[in-house]
């Protein structure tokens, strides 16, 4: 906890700054009364945006999802996302097996693959090792030179089709995000229906026993910032595939 | 190019109207935008409630904003981050650089950050011999340009491929093409090499979190992962208004941000951020330094009205919908903060004298305040800002001492014609000999500058009313009082007379 002493010039300007905060909330109490009423009227006669009559409370329409998993599965293909959904991990290495040759019969290459840390991925690659380098754990360095990177994730979410990455279970942050391709692996019991769900999920009652890094990934790296049009890959993956083990 | 300032909105205006390439762009952007958020606020069934929890979350925050922030950087420092406090941009700057300078940095990659801009931190940085260089798509074009933002959410909407392609040639030496995803991928390798050899990484933060003293931000580029992932030092500059209470919280402004923004379910990539390594081999920097900006927005609290501006979370909503941002653009504000939120918060953070005209680039319809995700009510603190123009108070801008010494003659005459002006409106009004003598008057007044049924019908110079009227009719077409009176029409029967 050396780190966090303060030195006593920031210490004058956070005082400042409180100060000031509580001088000026001081000064905003006395026509509390005043602003209170002058406020209710112009918010009740704001017009309200009228939901979809499809929609429901929690965001998804009336649509029988028979579960959680062809929900997300939904979702992130609607934002451009493949997802395979399997059974077991034999069947898991297949599917990964599948998208590498895929990939190579497309124009990407898919010669260097980078695996997170994560005991089950060193088994699902056992069949790939013949036909490209696999690599655990490379260093931030030489991961700009990987084509694939290989993770699992600690959770997901149905309702967006994101994945949620924990950086305290797996050394998955930068394997995720700077090869152009990145593959994850999932178990169908971590996917919740909700971002709230997700949230409660990663929550830790100490601030100390939170993930250090917890990042949310909804589909494929994008922009928008050229004539408004659609492109993916921009400083992130350009694919993202995901494998639902059930 | 040269930076447009505050001070001449009018003309800023004025040039941006003339600039047809500008408001064709302007049209697509705002238009995609509407309709995107729209069809996101409808897809949720509950989009009034999580309306009112959010302003709600914010409200509660702000108006206990001194312990919030204090149970945040307890919090923070307790996972490890360094918390830093800056009263004003010059503060913040100083501790940005200094942090730069023990670490002998070179090299600084940013993510996008309105609050970067807004203490045009890269200036600071470039004064120092380190350079910065941006690494959002839209920024990093702007960057290159030397232009500034024009939109919070898409800063270079302004611009066209082909411009951008003419850029990339003469800056980076490439190949011209007109290819979107070509000019991408061009921008991904050059920005690579960027973060591999980056010495510190600096980004803002969307959501503070005071219960755990984690940040929140969002993107969808993946640039802000490579910032806060790749360089030893990480920092996150935090406006003192980012503070929410509790982890849940963030449910409610997941939902809404990226709606309300680009009509995104959610944004490609959120980083919550708790503090810094936990073990030696923990990826990611050594240090997070958290610098909490205060920067004039504490004095928002001061009065229950101007409060409210520190609900914003730059969603860039009521930029969309405004009539007036639809024709104008971001540049012509001035201000790194543009658009219906930036007519008032930039008077707010950089003082009423300098931005007097901004509160008046509304036509007060409202539009911004109906798509707030926050449910500001915008046109109230426009109406606001103006009677605190209008009455001539001392500006509350107490971090902007030397503008004080510009001449605030301008505003300060207006305001006089103005309380003029409505005092002899309020004794014609109140008067029924006064009002029907002026209307008849006006009626045999009228007659000379009538032309086409208008007054102030462009073209003919005659037609235009003398100033100080002409600053109406100038732009505006004025109908000329009828020939008879609603009291001479009642006495003759409506019917005949209206003919």
């Amino acid at each position: 906890m050396s780190k966090a002493i303060i030195n006593s010039s920031m210490g004058e300007a956070q005082a400042t700054i409180l100060q000031s905060i509580r001088e000026h909330l001081a000064e905003s109490a006395a026509c509390h009364a005043a602003i209170e009423e002058a406020k209710s009227a112009p918010t009740a006669t704001e017009p309200s945006i009228e939901p979809d009559p499809a929609a429901s409370a929690d965001g998804h329409k009336n649509h029988a999802y028979h579960s959680a998993v062809e929900m997300f599965r939904e979702r992130l293909e609607a934002v451009g996302g493949r997802c395979f959904v399997v059974r077991g991990e034999v069947e898991a290495a297949r599917a990964l097996k599948g998208i590498i040759a895929q990939l190579r019969a497309t124009s990407l290459p898919a010669e260097r693959i980078a695996l997170s840390n994560a005991p089950l991925l060193v088994r699902l690659t056992r069949e790939i090792v013949d036909v490209a380098e696999v690599t655990v754990a490379p260093s931030a360095a030489e991961l700009f030179d990987y084509d694939v990177g290989l993770t699992t994730a600690q959770a997901a979410i149905a309702e967006t089709g994101t994945l949620v990455l924990e950086s305290d279970s797996e050394s998955h942050r930068l394997v995720s995000l700077v090869p152009p391709v990145h593959i994850a692996i999932i178990s169908a019991k971590d996917i919740c229906l909700t971002i709230g769900d997700a949230l409660k999920l990663v929550q830790r009652r100490e601030v100390a026993d939170m993930s250090r890094t917890i990042t949310f990934i909804t589909g494929p790296s994008r922009t928008a910032d050229i004539e408004l049009t659609l492109t993916v890959g921009v400083h992130g993956p350009r694919e993202l595939y995901v494998i639902v083990n059930t | 190019m040269e930076h447009l300032t505050t001070e001449t909105f009018a003309a800023n205006a004025r040039a941006a109207l003339g600039n047809v390439q500008l408001r064709g762009a302007l049209k697509n952007a705002t238009g995609l935008f509407s309709r995107r958020r729209l069809e996101a606020a409808r897809s949720l069934g509950n989009w009034e409630d999580l309306r009112s929890q959010a302003r709600a979350i914010k409200d509660e925050t702000l108006l206990h904003l001194d312990q919030y922030l204090e149970e945040f950087a307890a919090n923070a420092r307790r996972a490890g981050a360094q918390i830093h406090w800056a009263r004003d941009a010059t503060e913040a700057n100083g501790i940005v650089c200094k942090l730069a300078r023990e670490r002998n940095a070179r090299l600084v990659v940013k993510a996008k950050s309105m609050t970067t801009e807004e203490i045009h931190l890269n200036a600071a940085l470039t004064a120092e011999g380190i350079e910065a260089v941006e690494t959002d798509l839209g920024e990093y074009i702007i960057q290159l340009a030397g232009e500034t933002p024009s939109h919070i959410i898409a800063p270079a909407i302004h611009k066209t491929k082909g411009q951008i392609a003419e850029l990339f040639t003469t800056k980076l030496g490439v190949e011209r093409t007109n290819d979107i995803a070509k000019l991408t991928s061009t921008a991904r390798q050059v920005l690579r090499d960027k973060f591999a050899g980056a010495d510190l990484g600096i980004s803002g933060v969307n959501f503070g979190v005071a219960e755990t003293g984690t940040i929140l931000i969002l993107e969808n580029e993946g640039n802000i992962r490579l910032t806060t992932s790749l360089p030893k030092t990480h920092i996150a500059l935090m406006g003192i208004e980012k503070v929410i209470p509790r982890f849940a919280d963030l449910e409610v402004f997941l939902k809404l941000l990226p709606r309300s923004g680009t009509g995104q379910q959610l944004t490609t990539y959120q980083s919550l951020i708790t503090g810094t390594k936990r073990q030696l081999n923990d990826e990611g920097p050594d240090e997070l330094h958290i610098i909490l900006l205060d920067n004039g927005r504490s004095r928002m609290l001061g009065h229950p009205v101007t409060r409210q501006s520190l609900a914003c979370i730059r969603c860039g909503a009521c930029l969309n919908a405004c009539p007036v941002y639809q024709q104008i653009g971001g540049h012509a504000y001035g201000s790194v903060y543009a658009g219906p939120i930036g007519a008032v918060i930039t008077p707010q953070l950089f003082g009423l004298a300098k931005s007097a005209e901004l509160p008046y680039a509304s036509s007060l319809c409202g539009a911004c305040r109906d798509v707030c995700p926050v449910k500001i009510n915008i046109p109230e603190l426009l109406l606001h800002l103006r009677a605190e123009i209008t009455q001539g108070s001392r500006q509350r801008a107490v971090g902007s001492r030397q503008e004080s010494e510009n001449n605030n003659q301008k505003p300060a005459k207006r305001a006089r014609a103005e309380r003029l002006a409505f005092k002899i409106w309020a004794a014609v009004m109140s008067s029924r000999r006064l009002y029907e003598l002026s209307g008849s008057l006006f009626r045999v007044l009228q007659r000379f500058i009538v032309r086409g049924g208008k007054i102030g019908s462009i073209g003919v110079l005659p037609a235009r009313l003398a100033p100080p009227l002409a600053a109406w009719t100038r732009t505006r077409d004025l109908r000329p009082i009828d020939k008879n009176t609603f009291r001479e029409r009642w006495r003759n029967g409506l019917d005949k007379s209206s003919s």
